[in-house]
């Protein structure tokens, strides 16, 4: 079976409910197929999709505006990112599209975007309408999904979706960490910076290149 | 060590790596491309080590430079928070815990500095000569197998092998590159050494059946013992030298310092400070924090950290603790904590940390929290408190003591009592220490005592039984005897000698005589001291002992007395048979054999066997030696015409007797000299003297040349023919041949 690794960040602002959609999602998912790493902040959980095990790490971040110029410490190295924003606030949609802007500009590598409508219970609240969130996602490519963290419909769909979009990106993906589980036959499918790595490790270890030494005064005295 | 002519291998292909696409390389492509005779290398640049620095430090200065001139806002706080904070007992804390580790770290500079000096010195020498091999302490590899098994007991010892290895040439490479390369790369070569462990868990047999979750606790295990002894030396991987961490560390000290009035209140942190159990969880979290210093390794270090998370987690009261609670609380637990060292650390585990843990995993997130936070603190302004600037300024200038509130003074105190417990059980162990030493030395002392009775109960057991076998030794006395005796007949030799030389010899035999005759006595002491009595006696025996032996082979017999003396000669002369010669070499030989073999002498088949060993030093001499008797007497007539004369005097006893008289003085140089007058210039006698004691023997030897060789210059060819008396007296039968056959 495939096993896949990827790093997912939660950003939006504060107070848009990122932590109680993890939390929540983590909780409901507990009894079921899912084992989490206990901490309010950072989970893992394993999400076993039909021929693949995807391996999710979620990293939460802070909202808080005094500490936005830290986050790029956070989505470093982040394969796929749930931008979260609360359907009551107006501001709080808006600071998801300085967020994508940032990522775009930020991240080199593709990752798996996921625009998520929080609070989808306080419909008579909602100043952000389904439509215009919707096609601003289209707009970025990714995907909409409106959750509520308190009646927990469409959480199981963000991380279903965001897990089956890193499978299909993972050939094209060098930062995610991607295996065979068989122990007997593995294969280093992915990571192609061991790759890179092996080329120049071989350079420099000792126990495996014993025969590769390339030494100008030796090939001189052969011929 | 098994590993040392890979790495040498490696060292080599490393130099020249990255000329491998070319089949031949000149030599002169490898040299310094400043045009120095010494080797380039593609990691320099190109150029030989001792260049590439100079031209590291060239550009560092150039940076440090531009640097300069910007104004650093931090340096200017710095200045103010020194003069501020000096008078505040908190700062002394912090001044003495800065103090601390930096003594600490030029201790630890001292130390090493002997690897380091030699290191340089040979870079300077030449890029080519590799460092000489520094050694890892076996701790390193102990430690790694004993934890092997302790941890992984269920996989193969290839695993652990293999992990071995690579720590060991890890280990190496980083510490060949330390000098050579910026801060920067070699955190990425570490990190290529990190990723190429990891492919090689994933390609080698060894690991096959090793599960993915067990090979990243082999990456770590593999981690933490390389990091652990790495970060030990100072200024390799911590805070290494090319770099600005300890000031960074400093600065940030003195920030968190003046910070010191920021409440929970300023970062809307939600604490509860009046609850116990919160501020229990705050001080773990802080002396998590603090004990990250102390931590070896990244692997360490970012546990601490992650533990003091999980603590400042908790304190978070709210129910989802979510990342808004955790970063303010975590800032909030920095600027209490005030960790020592915290930028270094930081820099140590971001450079030297696997990246693959570093990027993931839980240690990873609260990792780059604590990163957040040490960059907020950092940057922090009034904005970002969300408080007035001018308030904000009031605080910044204001002493750190009045800052804080009794909380605040309680907290920063927590650091300080984190310390005195440390302290505590440093000097609890430290204790101990010094009571097992005392303890161990006492058992030393005891066991020295209880040594030094066993040896002299057995020194004497040995008394007991020795003494007996001390008295039979009687027997000996008749070498001493025979030694004796010989000397009597010397007088008649002596005579002779004063006809060859009448002048060189006097003066020699009446200075060594006296050096002579005391080594001789002490051995007849040690002996017995019977001897000089029974000499007379004991001179009997000893010719009569000779007396059967010698008529058989002596040819030419004169005179019976002479004919005993000569047959003791023949003996010992058969193998060369040189007539007179031979007598000579029979007396030193006699002198030269111990009480033992004076014994032994007494069979004829015995004694014959050892001069001929001694002859056949000079093998020519040995053909010649039958021939030789017959040629004797012709040689010594052929040098000069007073020696044939004294030749065939000795020949004649009577005349040797009448001399006999004349030269008592001469006792021991004539006891050769007695059986052989022609070999008197030799000073044969000598040797005869030297083996009983032989440290006067070299002493006198050493007269001996003088003398002899004057001597021999002046009056006798024999002598000059044998330049050295230590060769003439070793085999003085030989010498005559040669002697003779130079002449004629």
């Amino acid at each position: 079976m495939k096993v896949i690794e990827a790093k997912i960040v939660v950003l939006g602002s504060q107070g848009v409910g990122k932590t109680s959609l993890v939390v929540r999602y983590i909780g409901k998912m507990f009894s079921k197929h899912i084992s989490p790493t206990i901490g309010a902040s950072f989970f893992t959980c394993n999400i076993n999709l039909e021929n693949a095990r995807v391996k999710l790490q979620v990293w939460d971040t802070a909202g808080q505006e005094r500490f936005r110029s830290m986050a790029p410490m956070y989505y470093r190295n982040a394969n796929a990112a749930l931008l979260v924003f609360d359907i009551t606030s107006v501001n709080s949609f808006q600071a998801i599209k300085g967020w994508v802007k940032e990522l775009q500009s930020n991240v080199p590598e593709a990752m798996v975007l996921s625009v998520v409508g929080n609070k989808s219970d306080l419909q008579q609240l909602r100043a952000v309408q389904a439509a215009e969130a919707a096609h601003f996602a289209e707009s970025i490519g990714a995907h909409y999904v409106e959750t509520s963290a308190l009646h927990e419909p469409g959480i199981d769909q963000v991380f279903l979706s965001t897990a089956s979009a890193l499978l299909q990106l993972s050939p094209s993906l060098p930062s995610l960490r991607s295996y065979d589980s068989e122990a007997e036959d593995r294969v280093p499918a992915g990571m192609p910076t061991e790759e890179d790595a092996t080329h120049t490790g071989k350079v420099e270890l000792p126990a495996w290149s014993i025969d590769s030494i390339a030494h100008g005064q030796v090939q001189k005295s052969c011929c | 060590m098994w590993f040392g002519p890979n790495l040498q291998r490696s060292y080599k292909y490393m130099m020249f790596a990255s000329k491998m696409p070319s089949l031949r390389i000149d030599q002169s492509d490898l040299k310094c491309k400043n045009g120095c005779d010494y080797f380039g290398n593609p990691q320099w640049q190109g150029y030989c080590s001792k260049c590439h620095r100079e031209q590291m430090q060239r550009q560092r200065k150039a940076e440090k430079a531009s640097s300069a001139t910007l104004p650093k806002p931090e340096q200017k706080k710095q200045e103010k928070g020194l003069k501020l904070t000096s008078h505040s007992s908190f700062s002394k804390f912090e001044e003495k815990r800065l103090r601390q580790s930096e003594t600490l770290k030029k201790a630890n500079l001292l130390k090493f500095s002997v690897f380091k000096k030699s290191n340089t010195e040979d870079h300077d020498h030449s890029s080519e000569k590799r460092p000489p091999e520094f050694k890892i302490p076996a701790l390193v590899n102990e430690g790694m197998k004993s934890e092997f098994r302790a941890r992984f007991p269920q996989l193969p010892a290839q695993v652990d092998r293999d992990a071995r290895v690579f720590v060991h040439s890890f280990i190496m490479d980083v510490i060949k590159c330390a000098n050579v390369m910026t801060v920067d790369e070699l955190s990425e070569r570490v990190q290529r050494q990190y990723q190429r462990f990891m492919k090689h868990m994933d390609t080698s047999s060894h690991f096959a059946n090793v599960d993915s979750d067990t090979k990243e606790l082999l990456m770590d295990f593999v981690e933490k013992h390389a990091m652990t002894y790495l970060h030990e030396l100072p200024s390799v991987v911590f805070s290494p030298s090319g770099t600005d961490d300890e000031r960074l560390d400093r600065a940030m000290s003195e920030r968190i310092q003046q910070l010191s009035w920021v409440g929970e209140r300023h970062l809307e942190c939600k604490l509860d400070r009046s609850n116990a159990e919160c501020r229990t969880l705050l001080y773990k979290a802080i002396s998590e924090l603090l004990g990250m210093d102390s931590a070896p390794g990244p692997g360490g270090k970012l546990a601490r950290v992650r533990r003091a998370c999980r603590h400042v987690l908790r304190l978070c009261s709210a129910a989802p603790a979510s990342a808004d609670d955790l970063l303010p609380a975590l800032i909030f637990t920095v600027l209490k904590a005030n960790p020592p060292r915290l930028v270094s650390n930081i820099n140590f585990v971001t450079r030297f940390c696997n990246a693959q843990r570093l990027m993931t995993g839980e240690g990873g997130y609260y990792f780059t929290n604590l990163c957040c936070a040490v960059s907020f603190i950092e940057n922090l302004t009034a904005e970002s408190l969300n408080m007035d600037k001018k308030e904000f300024d009031c605080y910044m200038a204001m002493p750190a003591s009045i800052g804080g509130s009794s909380w605040a003074a309680a907290l920063s105190l927590c650091g300080a009592a984190r310390e005195a417990g440390e302290q505590r059980g440093a000097a609890r162990r430290l204790l101990q220490h010094a009571a097992d030493l005392q303890a161990a030395a006492q058992q030393l002392a005891s066991n020295a005592l209880s040594f030094e009775e066993q040896i002299a109960k057995k020194v004497q057991d040995v008394l007991a039984k020795t003494p007996l076998e001390i008295k039979p030794r009687r027997e000996l006395p008749r070498l001493g005897k025979l030694q004796e005796i010989s000397t009597a007949p010397l007088i008649d030799l002596g005579t002779s000698t004063d006809r060859e030389e009448p002048q060189p010899q006097p003066v020699p035999t009446s200075q060594p005589q006296p050096a002579h005759t005391v080594p001789v006595e002490p051995k007849e002491l040690n002996v017995t001291l019977d001897p000089p009595e029974d000499e007379p006696k004991l001179n009997i025996l000893g010719f009569e002992v000779i007396d059967r032996q010698s008529p058989s082979k002596s040819p030419q017999n004169l005179d019976q007395t002479w004919d005993l003396k000569r047959t003791n000669s023949l003996e010992l002369l058969t193998p060369s048979p040189l007539g007179f010669t031979p007598f000579d070499s029979r007396s030193i030989d006699e002198l030269m054999t111990p009480d033992d073999f004076g014994n032994d002498q007494l069979p004829p088949g015995l004694s014959n066997i050892n001069y001929d060993i001694d002859l056949s030093d000079f093998s020519g001499d040995n053909s010649i030696a039958e021939d030789a008797p017959k040629s004797e007497p012709k040689d010594p007539f052929s040098p000069d015409a007073l020696k044939k004369t004294q030749t065939f005097d000795p020949f004649a006893p009577q005349t040797s007797r009448g001399y006999d008289a004349a030269i008592d003085s001469f006792d021991e140089f004539s006891f050769v000299d007695q059986k052989h007058k022609e070999t008197d210039p030799f000073e044969v006698v000598h040797r005869g003297q030297d083996p009983f004691s032989p440290v006067e023997w070299n002493v006198d030897l050493g007269k001996d040349q003088f003398r002899s060789q004057s001597p021999a210059k002046q009056s006798t060819s024999i002598l000059d023919d044998n330049d050295s008396p230590t060769t003439g007296c070793l085999l003085p039968s030989p010498l005559q041949p040669q002697s003779s056959g130079r002449p004629n």
